[in-house]
């Protein structure tokens, strides 16, 4: 042959590929692309598992950011009631107060006239008393027996007259 | 300080100079005092680093070249490297490869998206024998440079060569891959597929001798510098290794992407002649008759 080609040779060399290939492929290149094939499967699962969170993610940070914004907005309607409620309750605690003191006014004023009635009574009580005794110091020193008839009579001579005016004037 | 260093710098390179002047007077000298004598002229070295007539190995009786030799001891040291991988290494894979990992994955990955991309439609064996070729073709042409000996049926010590260098290996590539482009084309489109690769006839004649002259002018570069003991200093270690490495590499990567792209086109699936229309004429007719 041309070459020194040898067929035999050829056929020996086939021989040793095919062995060699189905070796390899059964001892390194299978198990191995398997091996790739798993982790890229292992890999794409993490990957699809990441998305599946990062989404979970982001719907819960929306839902939490609406949260917070309802919240903010209760907290803000809260806060002007509160202030409502607080204004209500000052002008209701005012309100009382002015009645009260009105009330304890009333009161101060009508106890202070019954003091005053009170001590007027009784200093005119006093006076009364004062004079009475000053009268009886005076009389005891100037009433005699005849003085007091001449002032009975004088007291009937007037009461008379008094009556025979009035029958007169009827 | 930086003056001693410059001082020391200068002494080393005066040595080396002086050294290598002497090196290369002496081999000049013992050139001219003893001329080369060789067994074989630089043809019947030459003829013989091709066609491999002169030097044979006992192979159980039969006479092979030692290029089949050097076939068998490859793939015996690849399957049993396979073996002590699929027994220790692979069960220990981790889902964060290490360097060790990374170095049996790469290949792998390597040669199964070359399959996937240029053969989408059938890509599970041609993956597995891309990669096997590769890693045949590269280091089974690395191997050369081991160097390894074995005795010729003449008694005399031989350099075990890279196989594809031999003819006979070469073939046997080229021929196993239209084999397996052949077979592809049967499963796929079944007589008309196969006819469809049986076209490029050319493909078994131009992948064999690709491989072989690609590896050859290497061989044969290497030869001829190995030849004359004058360019025997220094020059070889370049040349061969250079001439290996590269060969190595760019042949296993131009025969795996043919195999696949060739693999490809037999596995595409081939689009159905629509019916074709009948003429109105015909139709007329037809409707006329009912």
């Amino acid at each position: 042959m041309p070459l020194n080609i040898d067929f035999l040779q050829v056929l020996l060399h086939m021989l040793n590929f095919v062995i060699l290939a189905g070796g390899l492929s059964l001892l390194l290149y299978k198990p191995i692309c398997r091996f790739l094939d798993q982790r890229t499967a292992h890999f794409d699962a993490l990957a699809r598992d990441n998305a599946e969170k990062a989404a979970e993610n982001d719907r819960l940070k929306a839902e939490y950011q609406q949260k917070l914004t309802d919240a903010e907005t209760e907290i803000a309607a809260r806060k002007t009631q509160a202030e409502k409620d607080m204004a209500d309750i000052a002008e209701s605690y005012i309100s009382q107060a002015k009645d009260k003191a009105e009330a304890y006014l009333t009161a101060a004023e009508k106890e202070a006239e019954e003091r005053k009635e009170h001590i007027l009574d009784s200093a005119q009580t006093e006076i009364g008393e004062l004079v009475l005794s000053a009268a009886q110091k005076l009389l005891s020193d100037t009433v005699t027996p005849e003085r007091d008839s001449a002032l009975y009579d004088a007291y009937i001579r007037l009461a008379d007259q008094a009556v025979k005016d009035e029958r007169k004037a009827e | 300080m930086n003056h001693t260093k410059k001082a020391k710098g200068r002494t080393i390179f005066l040595i080396v100079w002086i050294g290598l002047m002497l090196l290369l007077l002496l081999g000049i000298l013992i050139l001219a005092q003893h001329p080369t004598e060789h067994a074989e002229t630089v043809k019947q070295t030459m003829r013989d680093g091709v066609l491999h007539e002169v030097n044979k190995i006992s192979l159980f009786g039969l006479e092979v070249n030692p290029a089949l030799i050097s076939a068998y001891v490859v793939t015996a040291v690849l399957l049993l490297a396979a073996v002590l991988i699929r027994i220790f290494a692979i069960p220990r894979f981790k889902l964060v490869p290490g360097r060790m990992q990374s170095i049996l994955e790469k290949p792998v990955e390597y040669f199964s998206t070359l399959a996937r991309t240029n053969s989408p439609n059938k890509s599970g064996f041609v993956g597995a024998y891309v990669f096997s070729a590769g890693l045949y073709i590269c280091l089974s042409t690395l191997f050369e440079l081991l160097g390894l000996q074995a005795v010729t049926t003449e008694g005399t010590s031989i350099a075990l060569p890279a196989p594809i260098a031999d003819i006979n290996a070469a073939i046997a590539m080229g021929l196993l891959s239209y084999l397996v482009i052949l077979g592809a084309g049967l499963i796929t489109g079944g007589l008309r597929g196969m006819l469809g690769v049986l076209k490029d006839f050319s493909l078994p004649i131009s992948m064999s001798f690709r491989l072989f002259g690609a590896l050859l002018s290497g061989l044969l570069v290497t030869e001829l510098v190995y030849y004359y003991m004058t360019l025997s200093f220094v020059l070889p270690v370049f040349v061969g290794v250079m001439f290996t490495l590269l060969h190595a590499v760019i042949q296993a990567y131009v025969l795996t992407t043919l195999v696949s792209i060739f693999y490809g086109e037999a596995t595409e699936p081939k689009p159905k002649k629509a019916k074709k229309e009948k003429s109105p004429k015909i139709k007329a007719k037809k409707a006329a008759e009912q």
